[in-house]
């Protein structure tokens, strides 16, 4: 596995934030915006700068969502101990989720949009894809590669079909993930919808005022089980689904309709049923709209409510990121056999009063569900489960 | 593999409903718009604020969701680009001040499975593939997949890319496009770089059962490279594999697009094929863009259907024979190159 975000730069010290209850939300030092000083945000504590010269990448046309990803792949690939051929082979498939791509660069679009000459060094950074074929060239890599863009499930969706890649014997092994950056383009558009906070979020209280966007990557590493020869397992991927709520562009159904049944048919492909949920991470915003709908699909799926949490409130929404950080963070909850505290809770949400666990206490974690839902009725969930 | 039993689509040419591909539209300011049609089932109100792209994917899309599919999967390397640019205009013109979020809303990747799935109120797998040339590419994989795991279902596949003044302007400073004026009748003869611009939407209702099928789509594989061989090398090892013993393709739909950076690529691809096979052109239709070779899809299908090639579209050998295999090969900008295999 491996992670960046506004609580670490790797797995170890995300763990150690999560633990400490850390909240890496607050003014943003990098971000070109004017709402840089007055909105909180959940940035990697790197400028672009840093992470190239990290990252030891001097190649032109490099944006700061690809730096997130390479330092997330790098640090993944290290961890699951690849030779350079296993990287390469044509078995090996690439499937990244993300929202901004390199539209982070806002200014820079906007001026190649409109020149008609000086063109600047990005011109084919702008898309979802750039960041992906960045890295099949950064690697050599040769075989399927995609990038998924499903809003804010997209990373969830990039690792189901990863796995489904696997199991259809189109790769033998796949790096799975997601990543976003900051960009003046999302935090206008959050701001134009009028979900974003000015202060902490506040997931699942009944005060909670909308979200805090946030950036990051991660990636994890799928192999079979038939090829593990004894390598260090974190945790299986059990069971996964998408479902469209099919109700509007940017808001979920009263019911949670689409959460719903992503959750319900992501239990089918498990072979579980709601009572083996240890855990859920849930997506838990903190807009209005997104964790009462949560709550009441979670209320129609489970007679009794596992304990769960939004890690949003340690990193903000990393929007494409999000399904990916938090299976790592659901994966170390399997790991430490450890759920992490919820930050800024108070009350409960009157109308469905569901209590997010607020302190850290060593449990039995053996499924973990990880919700992702997004903008377009996209909805996604998944199991990962102790090996 | 999977069958194809409607298709849809809406292009720079008359592709859509009253089908006729005698008729060669012309490219404008070296453009080939889709010719945009009456949009019928969509409320005025909401026609209004789509832009382009959502317009012609949810207009292609909706004569192909009234059969229920489960599930909607779409590729599409850009999405809503002239929405992004009005909302881009915005930011700069208010300096990001109280803004109007529609076209924000609208610009993401995967408003069209999303609308699609809203107007037809489907609660099914619903996603968006955008790995530039190869996002369809990859939504056909997904519902070969998904047509594995689910044999009895059907699935909506589409591909939907616009020409938006961004990505116009940009793809012009990347020398995308050719400098001179050109026209589509003449893309081919031109021995200057770059191509045309061009857009579409293109929709297939898919599933496993050959009953009421118009064609089948045997297989796809896309990859990554700069090198010819590794094309050649792929090719080999993608015919070896999808054709059975003694069968052969009858046409090779190749994505040839004027520019003659690429040219050794298509030479090459059409050089390992059989020399009595026939060979055609689509890019003179659609024009070049990320998921142009969806359009080729759409072609072959037709192809199929009718037992006849457009005569503008051939390139060599106008076979009168049966036409039973189609291999298209597209390469986008000698990078990403595809092969995609279609039957009768």
């Amino acid at each position: 596995m491996g992670v960046i975000s506004a609580i670490g730069n790797s797995v170890a010290e995300n763990l150690v934030s999560l633990r400490e209850g850390k909240c890496g939300i607050g003014t943003s030092s990098f971000l070109d915006s004017k709402y840089a000083s007055t909105l909180p945000f959940g940035e990697v504590k790197w400028s672009s700068e840093a992470l190239k010269s990290e990252l030891d990448i001097h190649t032109k046309g490099i944006t700061r969502t690809s730096l997130l990803a390479l330092h997330a792949c790098n640090e993944a690939i290290k961890d699951a101990e690849w030779s350079r051929e296993e990287l390469s082979s044509s078995d090996t498939a690439l499937i990244g989720g993300t929202t901004v791509g390199g539209m982070c660069l806002t200014d820079e679009l906007y001026h190649d949009s409109k020149a008609g000459e000086n063109g600047s060094e990005y011109l084919t950074s702008y898309d979802c894809a750039s960041v992906n074929i960045f890295l099949q060239q950064h690697y050599k890599m040769n075989g399927i590669a995609n990038t998924i863009n499903t809003a804010c499930s997209s990373a969830a969706n990039a690792i189901m079909y990863g796995a489904r890649l696997m199991q259809h014997g189109f790769a033998k092994r796949a790096i799975v993930g997601g990543f976003d950056s900051l960009a003046k383009f999302t935090v206008n558009g959050f701001n134009a919808l009028h979900i974003l906070s000015d202060k902490l979020c506040k997931p699942f209280d009944q005060k909670r005022k909308g979200l805090n966007l946030g950036e990051g990557a991660a990636f994890l590493i799928l192999e079979k089980e038939e090829d593990l020869n004894g390598k260090k397992v974190y945790a299986e991927l059990t069971g996964f689904a998408n479902s469209n709520d099919a109700f509007h562009p940017s808001s979920l159904s009263d019911e949670g309709d689409g959460p719903y049944i992503a959750m319900k048919k992501a239990l089918g492909i498990a072979g579980l049923q709601s009572k083996d949920i240890s855990f859920i991470n849930v997506h838990g915003t903190g807009t209005e709209n997104n964790d009462l709908c949560e709550s009441k699909a979670i209320l129609r799926l489970f007679e009794n409510i596992p304990p769960f949490t939004s890690t949003k409130s340690n990193i903000g929404h990393t929007l494409g990121a999000a399904g990916a950080i938090e299976a790592v963070y659901s994966i170390l909850n399997i790991e430490q056999q450890e759920v992490f505290p919820h930050l800024n809770f108070e009350n409960g949400i009157t109308e469905t009063n569901l209590i997010p666990l607020q302190n850290r206490q060593q449990m039995n974690v053996r499924h973990v569900m990880s919700n992702s839902f997004g903008f377009g009725g996209n909805c996604s969930s998944l199991i990962f489960s102790k090996y | 593999m999977f069958y194809i039993y409607q298709h849809s689509c809406i292009s720079p040419q008359q592709t859509f409903q009253d089908i006729d591909l005698n008729i060669l539209n012309d490219a404008e300011e070296g453009k080939l718009k889709v010719v945009e049609t009456r949009y019928e089932g969509i409320a005025p109100a909401l026609l209004r604020r789509m832009g382009k792209a959502v317009r012609i994917g949810v207009g292609a899309g909706l004569p192909l969701v009234k059969e229920n599919p489960d599930g909607i999967i779409i590729g599409t390397a850009n999405g809503g680009m002239e929405d992004c640019i009005k909302f881009l205009d915005q930011i700069v013109e208010y300096n990001e001040g109280m803004l109007t979020p529609g076209n924000f809303v609208q610009s993401t990747n995967n408003a069209v499975a999303g609308q699609l799935g809203m107007m037809s109120r489907n609660t099914g797998y619903n996603t968006t593939h955008v790995h530039r040339a190869a996002a369809f590419e990859n939504a056909i994989m997904d519902v070969d997949m998904l047509l594995k795991e689910n044999p009895s279902n059907r699935y909506l596949l589409g591909a939907v890319d616009e020409i938006s003044s961004a990505n116009y302007n940009i793809e012009i400073l990347d020398g995308s496009y050719k400098k001179e004026p050109v026209s589509n009748k003449a893309l081919y003869d031109s021995a200057t770089a770059g191509s045309i611009a061009g857009e579409g939407a293109v929709m297939f209702l898919a599933g496993i059962s050959p009953q009421n099928a118009v064609a089948r789509l045997d297989a796809t594989q896309f990859f990554q490279a700069a090198d010819i061989n590794i094309v050649i090398d792929r090719l080999r090892h993608f015919l070896e594999r999808h054709l059975q013993p003694g069968e052969n393709i009858d046409v090779l739909l190749s994505g040839e697009n004027g520019d003659i950076r690429l040219q050794p690529f298509y030479d090459a691809v059409e050089n390992e094929l059989p020399q009595h096979i026939s060979v055609a052109r689509f890019k003179h239709m659609s024009g070049e863009y990320p998921t142009a070779v969806a359009f080729a899809c759409w072609l072959s299908a037709y192809i199929l259907q009718q037992q006849s090639i457009p005569q503008h579209a051939i390139k060599k050998n106008a076979s009168s024979e049966t036409v039973k295999k189609i291999l298209i090969y597209n390469n986008y900008k000698g990078l990403q190159h595809s092969f995609i295999l279609m039957s009768r």
